[in-house]
């Protein structure tokens, strides 16, 4: 089990309380008592999760090993770059507001970095799709050459020499051999609790809250003129769509992954939760901020074959309507999920 | 209409199935027939060769190609064997369990153990060259299929069936790499390989180690007039990688076996 307490006295608690502690967590902020593990748990509100678990239960020891290897900067080639580094819990688990982000010896990535927040329930991974289970997402930015560079066999046997790393994959998975598998499997247990429920507009869905009168417009906008893609308790419909970005594309999106022309230029719709934490907004963070997108949907449609055709006219907005609509997007920006000391660096 | 006929050849399916089941437990004991109750290992031995007169072949050694003359050094050949079926007479087969390998050409005898499989008399041996969709979609996977051993596409999910790089003074950059794949549609790459054991029997039995010997003609991928000066770089899933894996599974040929 792996503990986050600093000094003799919390050991000394730990190892008083140990038999209760078989389930839970201990909690280093403050002198309370220790709080039960929450493990994944689905909001009454969103739909079954898509990842079925059956094989990955998240436990304790399986969590808090995929925190502290998300959090781990030597997991990158040269000891420069943890997961964390470019998934900024601040940010929603998103970049710290820059359009490309940089791996080791600053290299600089392909497209804007996603937040992170409701895995378990994305049906595919990255802005083209391209990866089909959440167990296999780290794979890329482990090995990607601007990324973390690492070499997955030299990842494995440089964990393997650790001291702490053997007990840790034991107590979690019942072996101190470590192996890809069960390295991607905590990273899996960790990323799958990061779930966003708790924003305003959650609130407001279940019943607990109010929106202003001017989220309220804005939501009825949002509504009409924008959830026939950002659909849903998710905020997507996890479909490909050419925004009309470009009429040249420089980027090719999922055309990249399923090499069909009709893909050219399309990308996945993300989801909107926490969107105002997370600019620079599309795939290569063109957008600076909320009002620059929204303007782009007024009246910087650019034509092409593969244009989506709910967008051939763009989406007409007054001025008024953009205001209202950005006052709705920050009711989804959720302030438990990006304070949560459970998700945080440890 | 359409639902009966799915019906129907879901019946026929299960029919199928539970006829193989039955038969295969029919066992007509002869003195000489080991019970399937006991267990026997083989293997399937991988000898790669280079053109139809199945010329010797090494990495790291500089070959002329017989159809089109290119000179090609093979720096690296891997590929995947699974869904290893063992077939009876009676139509019946053992499909080993978990059954991914990894074959490369630089091990000193390439070769698949296949374990475990009920003692009898088999007719022939099939496998699939790649890795079977199911497994492509099913996230993180150990043993020969853990992405670790670099035959796994990171970016755009799937395995690397196969796998050859190289040089030629005839290929771009005088260079060449073919990561095969493609787990799904018209541009899959998987491909099977089923081959008779002819005349002669393989009886799996405990304390024997039976084998069917393989050659495999590296040169196939050039099969067809196709030449590395047009083709020297496939990378991802498409019609060159499901032509390549047509050409190179073409040239598996079951030499003999071993009892």
């Amino acid at each position: 089990m792996y503990f986050r307490t600093q000094g003799p006295l919390r050991w000394l608690i730990a190892a008083a309380v140990f038999p209760l502690l078989i389930g839970c967590r201990s909690d280093d902020a403050h002198e309370e008592p220790p709080k039960s593990f929450e493990g994944f748990s689905a909001p009454a509100h969103f739909p079954a999760p898509v990842y079925g678990f059956e094989n990955n239960p998240v436990t304790e020891a399986g969590f808090e090993l995929g925190k502290k290897l998300f959090y781990d900067k030597r997991l990158s080639a040269d000891g420069t770059v943890s997961c964390g580094t470019c998934h900024a819990q601040v940010h929603g688990f998103a970049d710290h507001n820059i359009p490309l982000s940089f791996g080791i010896e600053e290299r600089r990535g392909m497209r804007n970095t996603p937040g992170l927040a409701n895995l378990a329930w994305t049906p595919a991974f990255m802005w083209d799709g391209g990866i089909n289970h959440i167990e296999v997402i780290p794979i890329a930015p482990l090995t990607d050459s601007t990324e973390m560079g690492h070499d997955l066999a030299a990842l494995i046997s440089f964990l393997q020499t650790q001291t702490e790393y053997p007990k840790d994959f034991e107590t979690a998975f019942g072996s101190s051999e470590i192996d890809t598998r069960n390295l991607l499997l905590a990273l899996t247990q960790f990323q799958s609790c990061l779930i966003s429920a708790g924003s305003k507009y959650d609130q407001w869905l279940t019943g607990r809250t109010n929106l202003t009168p001017a989220e309220n417009e804005g939501r009825e906008i949002f509504e009409s003129k924008c959830a026939s893609c950002h659909s849903g308790v998710l905020l997507t419909d996890f479909s490909y769509r050419n925004n009309g970005l470009d009429s040249i594309f420089t980027d090719e999106g999922r055309m990249r992954i399923t090499l069909n022309p009709e893909d050219a230029g399309t990308f996945r719709v993300p989801s909107l939760r926490n969107v105002a934490l997370t600019s620079p907004y599309m795939h290569d963070g063109r957008f600076r901020n909320l009002m620059q997108v929204l303007d782009h949907y007024d009246s910087g449609v650019k034509q092409s074959a593969t244009l989506d055709p709910s967008l051939s006219g763009g989406i007409p907005l007054e001025d008024h309507e953009k205001e209202r609509l950005i006052d709705f997007l920050r009711t989804l920006s959720d302030y438990d999920f990006i304070s949560n000391h459970r998700f945080s660096e440890p | 209409m359409k639902f009966s006929k799915i019906a129907l050849s879901g019946l026929l399916i299960i029919a199928a199935i539970t006829f193989q089941n039955c038969s295969s437990d029919d066992d007509n004991n002869n003195n000489n027939t080991p019970s399937p109750a006991m267990k026997g290992d083989m293997e399937i031995k991988f000898d790669h060769r280079w053109g139809p007169s199945q010329a010797p072949f090494a990495l790291d050694n500089t070959h002329t190609h017989p159809a089109t003359g290119e000179e090609i050094t093979f720096t690296t050949l891997r590929y995947y064997i699974s869904n290893v079926r063992l077939h009876k007479s009676d139509g019946s087969t053992h499909a080993e369990e978990e059954s991914y390998h990894i074959v490369d050409a630089s091990a000193t005898f390439p070769k698949v153990h296949v374990k475990d499989i009920p003692a009898g008399d088999y007719t022939g041996v099939s496998f699939l060259i790649g890795v079977d969709s199911l497994r492509n979609v099913s996230g993180a996977q150990t043993g020969a299929l853990d992405p670790a051993e670099n035959m796994f596409w990171s970016w755009s999910t799937g395995y690397i069936f196969i796998k050859a790089e190289g040089s030629s003074p005839a290929a771009m950059n005088e260079t060449f790499t073919y990561h095969l794949g493609g787990f799904s549609g018209e541009n899959s790459a998987l491909r099977e390989v089923y081959s008779s054991f002819g005349d002669a029997d393989m009886r799996i039995a405990p304390d024997a180690l039976p084998s069917a010997h393989f050659m495999v003609n590296a040169a196939r991928f050039w099969h067809g007039g196709i030449s590395l000066g047009e083709m020297s770089m496939v990378h991802m899933p498409g019609a060159n990688a499901s032509l390549l894996a047509t050409n190179f599974s073409g040239g598996f040929i079951l030499d003999h076996i071993h009892n």
